[in-house]
């Protein structure tokens, strides 16, 4: 009897204690059990959301950092963010909407009947962070420095296409064909036999640019002013295009249709805007350029100071020009935030501690780190396709908010390599080269049958699982769900290891006619042995190559897959030699069109280092072409599911899934919405409370 | 003692020389493509575009040649002027720090310096200290567990015990926050009102008579100040002791003993000093190494120093980086040889630099 008293006596001090010692928001409820025994429960009810300790510095902890902030160079995300905030285009997106655009530094503009001429109006009363003013002269200026700067290190052949024509992806080319051609031929863009004239030996070539005939660079520099033209007076500028261009807008609304300051830029060492000199300036690498440390846009912050390997510091410009809201509910005035602190912090366990410790306000988190911090999440945000929002609900107390299911921009697939390179010496990734049952011949990924059992082999919702965490959809073609041409019935692939197995058996790799599966000396008898390459530390590869490999094997014990993992370096080499017999590798949307997606699949990046036939190139290249002047979305859908049937008919990859996004912020945080464009946060949206 | 330590800095550029050149002929084995790797970070859109950048760095160019260039600078192609070149003070651009190599080294070298300052007397001062009174009571309790402490701390490993402790004392207790300043001090900093004089915080804020910030920088370094004595104190313990408790064998120790000096002074004044000098070398080494920096607990505690910038240029392949990094270390392990040689001929009248 004692003994229960006793404890109860402890229990009702210790939660007399809790009591006084807890917030008063926390109760906790003693409750005694016949018998002996006691529990004690203490129930707290939900905390109120912490509150920042500092809410007017927004704190970003990641890995990444920008290359140069040079809108006409800058090429990658990390940089993009920075120039985003800084900077500003023509046009800006609707909020969230990738397909809708609204006036920033233009106030309207118009678009020819022929859709060749785009002119925008120029908004008037801006001013630079330095202190100069907006004319519709920087804003033709920059345009004109980019084209000019080239490079192939830049984004600048995004604009070189519509300026110059299909395929012209750097001035380079416009130089060259200058030269083969005379500067008249390039007056009115350039065709594809013209293209086809260039050798592409000036890419990057700075000396070799410096020492073309100064009357040819002269040429191509007032052909690129006569198609970016200034009027002062009437506060315009005009965009003449070689060709109607669909993804115009878009193309513009990227960082690198920022508008700087021509006479700032000239002060600080660019170019001073005369057709003598642009050729010194061509091909600049960021780290002879005077713009990569530097900084002065008209955009909502303003840059502070970047110490390399450290910290990103942008402040609040109190100036902005945005009085009116660009959208309903959206920001107007100077942003809510005065600094915006990006930190570089390569590990993730320090990044976590500081998102622990409330010192980060969002950081970023791998897929494979996000098991720590899912028990941390509060308020979870999912997303929702049919009302292009995210529903949030309350889970819990952690601080964490989590925003997810919300679909990205970029993807991964398997490329096959229709002509696959064997140096002297031999190449390892191919085994004996030859048929034998100990390599691959050189042209094994010819046969369409093959790239047909390689698809049927390949296991998505094993990829999905393993790769994606689950979060992730297969595509049913080369582009991004809900773009234009894309269709989720469309013609793809499934994992079935019997219609592999078939595939397999009606090849004929040896090429005598008879189908592997009666084919006592062909593939399906003899066997293949080859070797898939990733770089190391690129975990979704490795996955992928898995995948192929294990099912393969389980098709077949005499088809043989070895996974070797490269640094870098020496699958960069590979990739280049064309040594390797599929490879895998991801792209990252520049612009939200389906074109930015046919044409390095196709004829651009990877088409050509896959050696598709030459026949089969033409043909895209044909559909393409119309598929990109063309204006009404209507044909332009069916031009590109037309596209999608060649494409499937051909089978050059295995194309894998989209992933959809997580984000993790800081409970306090405001204002955030998904734009899966932006090259990272718009932090003029964002608040704290 | 003065033409020995002439003698000794005339070698240096020497030792330098070799080092340089090894590196570089390391390099052969790379073809041009892979070196061009570090300036292209995914596979490029154009066809040209890893051509270009073999012929504007010179990267297919023999390898005497490059290293030339390293030497006395190339012509750049788009700006006409002499650029790298060490012979004339240039010591290259890091792509990987994008800024200049010098620039780099300047920016890092403070912080990496007054972790060192800061580092030095809990690791040799303590860990001495733990040698010296593990001898004394040798094979007692004191002993075993010094030792046992020290060894356990040499063999855990430097990213788990950082993070344990970053997770303990800062996640959790909110404490000892990672990288160099908080960011109301950094702001504080970067401004113009606060004067960097050696650009090492804690040294500023006194001299600016900043105390909030004198305590904000030194709240930063307490975990890599302790992680790095921790893991370091085991070797020193060891060195210490063992030769501690050989000198305490030693006749004169007995003959001091036997004339009845107080077991202190025997200690203190007759066997320390003389057990100090092998311990003398390894801290000169610790020394240059702390300066050198220390790669995993600068990453780990986010503390922008030389070790973690060297270990990103060598991931990715960033030779000027590296070659930079590799000169200014190479000078550091030099000199501190050099002061060890000389702290030796000080401390033991029978040493004599010749």
């Amino acid at each position: 009897m004692f003994k229960k008293w006793s404890i109860v006596a402890i229990v009702a001090v210790l939660a007399a204690l809790v009591v006084t010692s807890c917030k008063p928001q926390v109760q906790t409820v003693v409750v005694t059990v016949p018998g002996e025994k006691v529990v004690v429960t203490a129930t707290p009810a939900p905390v109120g959301r912490p509150s920042s300790k500092d809410p007017t510095t927004y704190v970003v902890a990641t890995f990444g950092e920008p290359e140069t902030l040079d809108p006409a160079l800058a090429y990658e995300t990390a940089g993009g963010e920075i120039l985003q905030n800084i900077y500003e285009t023509l046009i800006f997106y609707n909020k969230g909407n990738v397909n809708e655009f609204i006036p920033q530094l233009a106030t309207e503009w118009t678009i020819s009947e022929d859709g060749k001429t785009y002119t925008f109006t120029i908004r008037k009363g801006v001013k630079f962070h330095e202190g100069g003013d907006l004319t519709p002269e920087d804003v033709a200026y920059s345009f004109q420095r980019g084209l000019l700067q080239g490079g192939t290190h830049s984004p600048q052949w995004l604009l070189s296409e519509p300026f110059f024509g299909v395929g012209v992806d750097d001035i380079a080319i416009v130089v060259e064909v200058a030269q083969q051609l005379g500067v008249e031929a390039i007056q009115d863009g350039i065709s594809g036999e013209e293209l086809a004239a260039a050798p592409g030996e000036l890419y990057d070539n700075t000396e070799a640019m410096k020492a073309v005939d100064p009357a040819i660079l002269k040429g191509v520099c007032e052909a690129v002013k006569a198609r970016i033209v200034a009027d002062d007076a009437a506060g315009t500028v005009t965009f003449h295009l070689n060709q109607p261009w669909g993804p115009f807008l878009a193309t513009i609304a990227q960082t690198w249709g920022s508008a700087m300051d021509k006479e700032w830029v000239i002060e600080k060492g660019g170019w001073d805007g005369s057709c003598d000199t642009w050729a010194n300036y061509y091909g600049m690498a960021s780290e002879n350029d005077p713009f990569t440390p530097i900084a002065n846009g008209t955009g909502p912050f303003k840059l502070d100071h970047w110490t390399p390997g450290q910290e990103i510091v942008l402040v609040r410009n109190e100036n902005y020009w945005r009085t009116e809201p660009a959208w309903e509910g959206g920001p107007a005035g100077p942003a809510k935030l005065e600094r915006v602190v990006i930190k570089k912090v390569d590990e993730w366990g320090t990044r976590f501690a500081m998102f622990q410790a409330g010192d980060a306000d969002w950081v970023a988190v791998n897929r494979q780190d996000v098991g720590q911090v899912d028990p941390l999440v509060g308020e979870k945000c999912v997303w929702n396709s049919e009302k292009i929002a995210f529903d949030c609900e309350v889970v819990g107390d952690g601080p964490f908010r989590l925003y997810i299911g919300f679909p990205t921009i970029s993807r991964t697939d398997v490329f096959f390599n229709f002509s696959i390179n064997v140096p002297e010496g031999g190449n390892p990734f191919v085994g004996s080269g030859k048929l034998d049952g100990n390599g691959i011949p050189s042209d094994f990924f010819s046969d369409l049958h093959i790239r047909r059992a390689f698809n049927y082999c390949f296991d998505w919702d094993t990829f999905i699982q393993d790769a994606l965490v689950g979060e992730g959809v297969q595509s049913t073609g080369l582009t991004l769900p809900g773009m234009i041409g894309y269709d989720p019935q469309g013609p793809h692939y499934s994992y079935d290891p019997e219609k592999c197995a078939e595939e397999f058996k009606l090849a004929d790799v040896d090429k005598d006619g008879i189908p592997a599966g009666e084919d006592g000396d062909d593939v399906w008898n003899v066997g293949f042995r080859m070797q898939l390459a990733y770089n190391t530390g690129n975990v979704t590869r490795q996955t992928v190559a898995e995948i192929l490999a294990s099912n393969l094997s389980q098709v077949n014990d005499k088809f043989q897959v070895e996974i070797v993992g490269l640094p870098w370096p020496t699958f960069l080499r590979n990739q280049r030699a064309r040594t390797l017999p599929l490879f895998i590798s991801g792209w990252l949307e520049d612009i939200h069109d389906p074109h930015n997606w046919y044409v390095p699949y196709l004829t651009g990046t990877y088409g050509r280092r896959q050696s598709l036939p030459a026949e089969a190139v033409a043909e895209f290249q044909e559909l393409i072409n119309k598929g990109v002047m063309e204006t009404d979305p209507a044909k332009r859908d069916a031009i590109y599911k037309e596209l999608n049937q060649k494409v499937y008919d051909l089978t050059p990859h295995i194309i894998l899934a989209v992933a959809t996004g997580r984000r993790y912020e800081q409970r306090w945080v405001q204002g955030w919405y998904y734009n899966p464009i932006y090259p990272g946060q718009y932090f003029y949206a964002l608040s704290e409370k | 003692m003065t033409t020995y330590i002439i003698r000794r800095l005339l070698l240096l550029p020497f030792l330098l020389f070799g080092v340089t050149v090894i590196i570089f002929g390391m390099l052969q084995f790379l073809s041009p493509v892979e070196r061009s790797a570090l300036y292209v970070r995914e596979i490029p859109h154009t066809e040209g575009a890893v051509e270009g950048i073999i012929k504007r760095y010179g990267l297919d160019k023999p390898i005497y040649v490059q290293y030339w260039y390293w030497l006395v600078g190339r012509i750049d192609p788009v700006t006409g002027g002499r650029v790298g070149g060490i012979l004339r003070g240039d010591l290259g651009y890091s792509r990987v720090g994008s800024q200049p190599v010098a620039k780099l080294i300047a920016q890092r070298f403070p912080a990496t310096a007054e972790l060192a300052l800061w580092a030095v007397v809990p690791i040799i001062g303590v860990g001495i200290w733990l040698g010296v009174q593990s001898a004394v009571r040798h094979n007692r309790f004191f002993d075993q567990v010094a030792r046992v402490f020290s060894i356990v701390g040499w063999s855990f490993p430097t990213f788990v015990f950082g993070l344990l402790v970053l997770m303990i004392f800062y996640a959790r207790l909110r404490w000892f926050p990672p990288g160099r300043l908080s960011d109301w001090a950094s702001a504080i900093v970067n401004s113009g009102q606060f004067h960097q004089y050696t650009h090492m915080y804690t040294i500023d804020a006194l001299l600016n008579l900043r105390f909030d910030i004198f305590w904000d920088a030194l709240k930063h370094l307490i975990l890599p100040v302790m992680t790095l004595s921790y893991l370091n104190w085991a070797l020193l313990l060891r060195v210490t002791r063992s030769s501690m408790l050989e000198v305490l064998g030693q006749d004169y120790v007995r003959t001091a003993r036997a004339k009845g000096l107080p077991e202190r002074l025997v200690i203190n004044r007759h066997a320390r000093p003389n057990a100090l000098i092998p311990v003398v070398t390894l801290a000169g080494l610790m020394v240059a190494g702390l300066l050198g920096g220390v790669v995993i607990t600068e990453t780990v505690f986010n503390y922008p120093g030389i070790g973690s910038a060297a270990a990103q240029a060598a991931i990715q392949l960033d030779v000027v980086t590296v070659l930079g990094f590799a000169l200014f270390n190479g000078t550091i392990l030099i000199l501190a040889n050099l002061i060890v040689d000389i702290l030796y001929a000080v401390i033991d009248p029978r040493v004599r630099l010749e």
